[in-house]
């Protein structure tokens, strides 16, 4: 893949041995959300990585999941350090636990992924947006012909659990 | 967890340190050699004793064979760890092992950083820039890079968990200051109120300014040696009775994968260095914490259990942390007040307190007359302190620990 691509001022560097991600990515240009399963025992994982961390079988597949969510935890961020956030700011940063494998193997356990809380139109969504509990779908950002970010969006949805958000 | 243990065995011998500044104006090699140096004096070694050097960094600094010649030291032993925070307390084990393993006799750890001047640690500047790959794509793209944007979403989930406050927490700092206002060498000796903290502008929620360390330039050094050794030296003796170096939480790749996430690494380390020390969390006089953050003292005391797992909030606000309270914690001030040192200065404040000689405002400090007055800009020594704590930390999911006692 052409190197590096541009984002927000940063290189993102994918060298070509970089199976992990750089098949991640093709496939969210593609806008599909794709894990690491294990060929063995079928769990997914998050981020793709070469072994299975439960256990440590080398052969994996990739696995669509929904790209559907909660947000688990999440902050905002007023005093950017990186230029191409400068004018971001204040922005959002949500760490979403994805509906599938939640609370498995172990009750501690989740696929969990980061990304920007972003309106429909991928603009950064305002910090009032943001709280605990309430639900997201993945909603990606094309970067390069071979690269899209998954980013995420607020649904409809009714919230899990309780709803949390820092008070003013 | 029943471990092999060196207790009382070993011992810190000599601290020493340069100016905390934001103006060095020198290489790290120059602070690194006036920092061993202090610190060989400190223990009454000639440079002929020393033969084994460590040190961390992350490409900012100098190696140690190329700071151990300009003080004439010939080495047995060196190596240069890749790391920050938490490197201190597993350092110290290591030279512990490599003195035991009959590698060298003597080993100055050290750790030199222009973290204002030229690599500041908030990931400012060039650092902000660099490329991201590996691992770093899971997040940096997103604009999570320095550390306060790495933690935050930990010390969110634990608000939401506990109920946890911004007021709460700011209580460390607060405490932080007053224990600075108390030392000649801190960067901030003004002191600081709960308001003040809450009133600071937002950096990344729920981190205000203020809840956030320094950024300094300095150089700092321990020395470790045999407790057999140390007898013959000028300082009394601090006895090292446990140490755990960087223990981990499952996933350290992503350790969001993996939680409670407002759990930190000190829930599996704790079981490590109490069991080599053999006491219990009542017995420590003093605690040292990595305060990067404000929150990171709170977690840190929380999952060692000098409270509940929760009630962290409670504790750090109820004076238990203060100088004159029940257990103070970062007596020199700390990260957030001293200055960032990668965690050496609050082993250095705890070996000071261990000989009753910390050099505050008293006049006569380092023969171990302390008025005990802990108003501003006088008295910060700790009464009859027997047993301290150091808390290290490198991120939520990896932590290093080290009971000392006197």
């Amino acid at each position: 893949m052409p190197q590096p691509v541009q984002y927000r001022g940063m290189p993102l560097v994918i060298p070509d041995n970089d199976s992990e991600w750089t098949e991640y990515f093709a496939h969210a240009r593609q806008h599909r959300l794709m894990m690491r399963a294990c060929a063995a025992c079928g769990l997914m994982r998050y981020p793709p990585s070469p072994a299975c961390p439960w256990c440590m079988a080398l052969e994996w597949t990739w696995r669509e999941v929904s790209g559907r969510g909660t947000i688990y935890s999440y902050e905002v961020v007023a005093h950017a350090i990186q230029p191409g956030f400068k004018d971001a700011t204040p922005y959002v940063v949500v760490l979403v636990e994805l509906d599938e494998q939640r609370g498995v193997p172990t009750p501690d356990e989740a696929l969990r992924i980061i990304g920007n809380l972003i309106a429909a139109d991928g603009a950064m969504a305002s910090e009032r947006e943001a709280a605990i509990g309430r639900r997201v779908r993945v909603n990606f950002h094309d970067v390069a012909d071979h690269l899209a970010l998954p980013q995420f969006t607020l649904t409809d949805e009714a919230p899990v659990g309780r709803v949390w958000r820092l008070p003013e | 967890m029943a471990t092999n243990s060196l207790r009382d065995k070993y011992c810190i011998v000599g601290v020493g340190e340069t100016e905390y500044s934001r103006h060095s104006g020198r290489t790290t090699r120059a602070m690194a050699v006036e920092a061993i140096r202090k610190a060989v004096l400190d223990a009454g070694l000639r440079a002929a004793d020393v033969d084994g050097m460590m040190s961390y960094q992350n490409g900012d600094s100098t190696p140690a064979n190329w700071v151990a010649p300009d003080l004439g030291i010939r080495l047995n032993f060196y190596m240069d760890v890749v790391g920050g925070g938490s490197s201190t307390e597993a350092l110290i084990g290591l030279a512990m092992g490599a003195i035991e393993a009959g590698m060298c006799r003597t080993v100055a750890i050290f750790r030199s950083m222009n973290g204002y001047t030229e690599f500041r640690i908030g990931g400012t500047g060039a650092r902000a820039a660099q490329p991201v790959r590996g691992l770093d794509l899971a997040q940096v793209p997103f604009g999570m890079r320095s550390a306060g944007q790495n933690f935050a979403m930990t010390f969110m989930r634990h608000m939401y968990e506990y109920g946890t406050t911004s007021a709460q927490v700011a209580h460390v700092k607060a405490a932080h200051s007053k224990h600075a206002s108390q030392n000649p060498k801190a960067l901030l000796k003004d002191r600081v109120t709960v308001q003040d903290v809450l009133n600071s502008r937002w950096i990344v929620k729920p981190l205000h300014l203020l809840d956030c360390c320094l950024e300094t330039d300095n150089a700092t050094c321990v020395i470790v040696t045999s407790a057999e050794r140390a007898r013959d030296l000028r300082r009394r003796p601090v006895y090292v009775m446990g140490v755990a170096g960087r223990v981990s939480k499952p996933r350290t790749d992503f350790h969001w994968a993996h939680g409670p996430i407002s759990r930190v690494a000190g829930y599996y380390a704790k079981d490590i260095v109490f069991g080599q020390a053999g006491i219990s969390t009542e017995d420590v006089d003093v605690t040292g914490s990595y305060d990067a953050f404000t929150f990171t003292t709170m977690l840190q005391l929380e999952e060692y259990g000098f409270c509940k797992k929760g009630e962290g909030g409670d504790y750090v606000s109820s004076g238990i942390i203060e100088l004159g309270g029940k257990r103070p914690n970062n007596t020199a001030g700390g990260h957030l007040c001293e200055g960032y040192t990668h965690g050496m200065n609050m082993v250095i404040e705890n070996v000071r307190q261990l000989r009753g000689t910390v050099d505050d405002y008293c006049p006569q400090a380092a023969d171990g007359v302390h008025t005990y007055d802990y108003s501003p800009r006088k008295c910060r020594q700790v009464k009859d302190a027997e047993i301290t704590m150091n808390l290290g930390w490198a991120v939520p999911p990896t932590g290093s620990a080290l009971i000392l006692r006197r």
